[in-house]
């Protein structure tokens, strides 16, 4: 293991920045031996710059936090509602939460985030696919097995926030993406090549064009580091497999970032770096924006994403909106964007186009 | 350079039975003597000639299937594409070919000498009539990494022979081979140059530090051939699989920036412009030609990476044999970002520089802004730095010249050491620091020189 | 030598879902004490049901898994060649689950 840069030279067995209390852990982003009131304190401190020098949010502005009561977004409401509070960010937070009706697995995790509403004061808003589409995941799996599911799931979840952000009439939403979740993305995005996404995958604002702008503050911050914090802050969160992922070859590109972090730490963050420099022609077209025929939702096409899954859906043909086929938009749809929306699936599917 | 697996096995037609190995997927239909063989036949014709079998079974784009000759004129044709499409090498051109002893750049010196071989023999046709073009001249290059990783006087003085016979043997005009140690750079200096490369060496503590400063040093030392031999040309046997590797292991440095000048075609920010006219080619096909001609490698230098270049390469390896067409995608990929300047040949025939360049442009859709050269260049690994990387134009110390990616991995952290350590640096690295990319600047300021017949300033 | 451990962050899936374990390890025989060295095959054989891939690569745990040896993270205390005591508390956490 690489350890001439930073790191551990002096085996004094005090915090390194105290000096007074002992070490309880090794930063994984700089390699520091550091208590845990420290560690809290720079974890906190980090995020509170990304938010300023980023300038992520206004005063007074209505923020939907995506919880999946999982360890990202548990942390990120604690750690927002905190800083709100220090800092005086004069926001007002809301817990925005999806039920796919996945039997075993989301009924668990909204469970926690129902937990976190009280825990953190912070009110909460389910929005379920039943009551959005007609259909819950299990219903779908059901009907169209497992191949394309997290086709149906991604775009469905998609819209899902933007809903249920437009139901609470937030002006932005914040999700729990973290480093490495993007450096993984920056990777996957080289290997299918779309350069598209690429261009736009490091950004820390997406969306500011469309219905809800969406926000990612732990854009810098190491999974690692999150869990630690959520371990010693004794944060209630959920965690597990979606029972209907497959471990796609995401997969490979999630064991490789690891493994790099376990002898280069600061990899995690340089990628990120790489993607925030790549050049990239700025003159990719963006499509014209209009609305959905059927549901009025933002739309380039005649119909949106969801509309066409779900005509398929209804009417028994399950693969209408998936691959290359010609759908009621009438003209061939970019399977792209189904492999882009498929194989980003990892964690709780929370990892979608962005 | 280490050699991967191979990936597609060639068909021994001299055996009795079928001893076809197929990556394919397709089933091995029951060799039929007597009924209609048609549709067997058809399954397993060359793709390209459809009139020999196949034998030849590539695993990449389309699952090509060939017969020897159209696999090798198909691999010869990528590589003559890249050549005249990117005006690689021109008819007054002397061309250096660095050699490793691999299978890349054995394939990319066989195919430049077959390609200078044809053009011989269009001159010599040409006899009465206009003989305005000459043929260009191959030279080859082996750098000597002993030094740094050592082996015996025995193992040493057998590769290099078999190197001199490999290019004693290549077709005709005879090649002058140029061997040279790693601490080519030193030579100038009075001390001893070995002493001071393996201190050199000795004071970077990352591992892929060291692996990357030894890649730059070799860059030097071609550099140093060509330039005091007179060749107006490096080519290097670079191929996808070796750039797809490049891609990641940049990307994982914080390199992203400066990807785009090290995987196009041609690359002039050096002395010498450095062409890769096998970018096009995978690995396992050059090794399958290699096997199906007997063009003989040297296997000496070619301990596997470590560090941070030891896992991409085992992670493309992963991806590859989940997907044989991952390495072009990775390339392909890094192919749309936008290339600088200096990635195009200068010289050469007006008309198909600027042809090449309106094509670019077109396809790049380059804004001139963005064709402004970068200011500065790295004086250890000459990458082109943009204006957040280093905002002082120019910087006192050494460490602040250089790249954030070289800084970190391999210039030492405490000042001492770096004291040190710019003391072991050859000379030419330290001249870059202080002068900056001699060859860009003279390049930008071009068109604002007098040529030596009029006054001089 | 009696051993409180816990699995977090999914890992408890490869332990049929049981989150705290309290063993009982017998000690090396040929040095009577315990590092997380032998730890890990004892915890793998004994307490790990399925997909063993999840929790260790090598002689170590997956890239990914933290280790916590009393609230402390085992990078401080030499990771493999921590040693351990009687009724120390040792934490597994998988980082590769959850949002």
């Amino acid at each position: 293991m690489e350890e001439s840069h930073g790191g551990d030279k002096a085996r004094s067995r005090l915090c390194c920045i105290c000096n007074q209390r002992r070490p309880a852990l090794r930063r994984p982003k700089t390699l520091q031996q550091i208590c845990r009131e420290c560690f809290y304190v720079v974890f906190e401190e980090e995020i509170h710059r990304v938010i300023v020098d980023n300038k992520l949010f206004k005063s007074g502005e209505r923020i939907a936090i995506g919880a999946s009561g999982g360890k990202d977004s548990t942390v990120l409401a604690y750690v927002m509602s905190e800083l709100n509070r220090r800092h005086n960010y004069g926001l007002d937070l809301f817990l925005l939460s999806v039920d796919e009706g996945i039997t075993g697995y989301r009924d668990d995790s909204l469970e926690t985030v129902k937990r976190n509403e009280v825990q953190y004061g912070l009110p909460l808003k389910v929005v379920s696919y039943k009551d959005l589409y007609g259909w819950t995941m299990d219903e779908i799996v059901k009907m169209i097995g497992l191949k394309n599911n997290c086709t149906f799931c991604g775009v469905f979840r998609r819209q899902a926030l933007d809903r249920g952000a437009a139901l609470l009439k937030v002006d932005k939403l914040a999700t729990g993406h973290n480093a490495d979740d993007i450096a993984e993305t920056v990777l996957l995005n080289i290997l299918r090549g779309d350069i598209a996404r690429l261009s736009r995958c490091t950004s820390i604002i997406t969306g500011e064009d469309g219905p809800i702008p969406r926000c990612k503050p732990f854009k810098y911050t190491y999974e690692k580091e999150i869990v630690m914090y959520a371990y010693f802050k004794k944060l209630d969160y959920f965690s597990t497999e979606c029972i209907y992922s497959p471990n796609a070859y995401r997969g490979f590109a999630r064991e490789f970032i690891k493994d790099l972090e376990r002898i280069r730490p600061r990899a995690i963050l340089d990628i990120i770096k790489s993607g925030e420099d790549f050049r990239i022609a700025t003159s990719t077209k963006m499509p014209e924006q209009g609305t959905c025929q059927r549901c009025g939702y933002i739309s380039s096409q005649k119909w949106c994403k969801a509309c066409v899954l779900l005509e398929g859906l209804n009417r028994g043909l399950p693969k209408l909106g998936i691959g290359r086929t010609r759908g009621i938009n009438g003209d061939r749809q970019k399977d792209d964007q189904q492999i882009g929306v498929k194989n980003l699936q990892s964690k709780a599917c929370e990892s979608l186009d962005f | 350079m280490a050699r991967d697996v191979i990936r597609v096995r060639v068909a021994t037609k001299t055996d009795s039975g079928d001893q076809e190995e197929q990556l394919s997927t397709e089933k091995k239909l029951p060799a039929d003597a007597n009924g209609d063989d048609n549709h067997r036949r058809h399954r397993m014709m060359c793709l390209k000639c459809k009139a020999i079998e196949a034998t030849v079974f590539t695993g990449g784009d389309g699952g090509g299937r060939f017969c020897a000759d159209c696999f090798r004129s198909n691999l010869y044709g990528k590589f003559k594409l890249a050549v005249t499409s990117n005006a690689m090498i021109s008819p007054t051109d002397k061309v250096l070919v660095a050699f490793s002893g691999g299978p890349s750049s054995r394939v990319a010196l066989q195919f430049v000498s077959e390609m200078q071989l044809k053009a011989q023999k269009n001159y010599d046709a040409t006899a009465n009539r206009d003989r305005s073009l000459p043929v260009f001249g191959v030279g080859v290059a082996f750098i000597d990494e002993s030094e740094i990783h050592p082996v015996t006087s025995a193992v040493l003085d057998k590769a290099v022979e078999d190197i001199k016979q490999i290019v004693f043997n290549l077709p005709q005009p005879t090649k002058e081979l140029h061997v040279a140690p790693i601490n080519h750079n030193y030579a100038t200096k009075t001390n001893d140059g070995e002493q001071m490369l393996k201190n050199l060496m000795n004071s970077v503590g990352d591992a892929t530090g060291k692996e990357d400063l030894l890649a730059h040093l070799r860059m030097l030392s071609l550099q140093k051939i060509a330039t005091e031999n007179g060749y107006t040309k490096l080519v290097l046997g670079s191929c996808t699989s070796r750039i797809a590797c490049h891609v990641l292991a940049a990307t994982v440095k914080g390199q992203g920036y400066s990807l785009a000048a090290d995987i196009q075609y041609a690359d002039a920010r050096w002395e010498v412009p450095v062409v890769l006219p096998l970018r096009d080619c995978q690995l396992q096909e050059l090794n399958v030609l290699c096997s199906l001609d007997s063009l003989k490698i040297v296997e000496i230098f070619n301990e596997p990476c470590g560090g941070i270049n030891g896992l991409v390469s085992s992670f493309v390896k992963v991806l590859q044999e989940e997907n044989p067409s991952r390495e072009c995608t990775i390339v392909r990929t890094a192919g749309k970002l936008t290339p600088f300047p200096f990635n195009r040949i200068p010289e050469g025939n007006v008309d198909d520089a600027d042809l090449v360049s309106q094509r670019r442009q077109k396809k790049f859709n380059l804004k001139p802004i963005e064709s402004l050269p970068p200011e500065s260049f790295c004086p250890l690994c000459n990458s082109p730095m943009n204006c957040y990387s280093n905002p002082e134009p120019r910087p006192q110390l050494f460490r602040a010249a250089c790249c954030p990616s070289c800084q970190y991995q391999i210039l030492p952290d405490e000042p001492s050491s770096m004291d040190q350590f710019y003391s072991l640096l050859p000379e030419s690295i330290i001249a870059r620091a202080k002068n900056g990319n001699q060859k860009w600047i003279r390049e930008k300021i071009q068109d604002f020189l007098l040529s030596d017949g009029e006054d001089e300033a | 030598m009696q051993l409180t451990l816990e699995f977090g962050g999914g890992l408890e899936l490869l332990c049929d879902s049981v989150k705290i374990h309290n063993v009982d390890v017998d000690l090396p025989a040929e040095t009577q004490k315990l590092t997380m060295k032998h730890l890990l095959p004892w915890v793998r054989s004994n307490l790990i049901k399925e997909r063993p891939e999840m929790f260790i690569k090598g002689d170590t745990v997956r890239p990914g898994v933290l280790v916590l040896v009393n609230d402390c993270d085992w990078e401080l205390s030499g990771q493999l060649d921590t040693t351990l005591e009687d009724k120390d508390v040792v934490v597994f956490i998988s980082t590769l689950h959850g949002g």
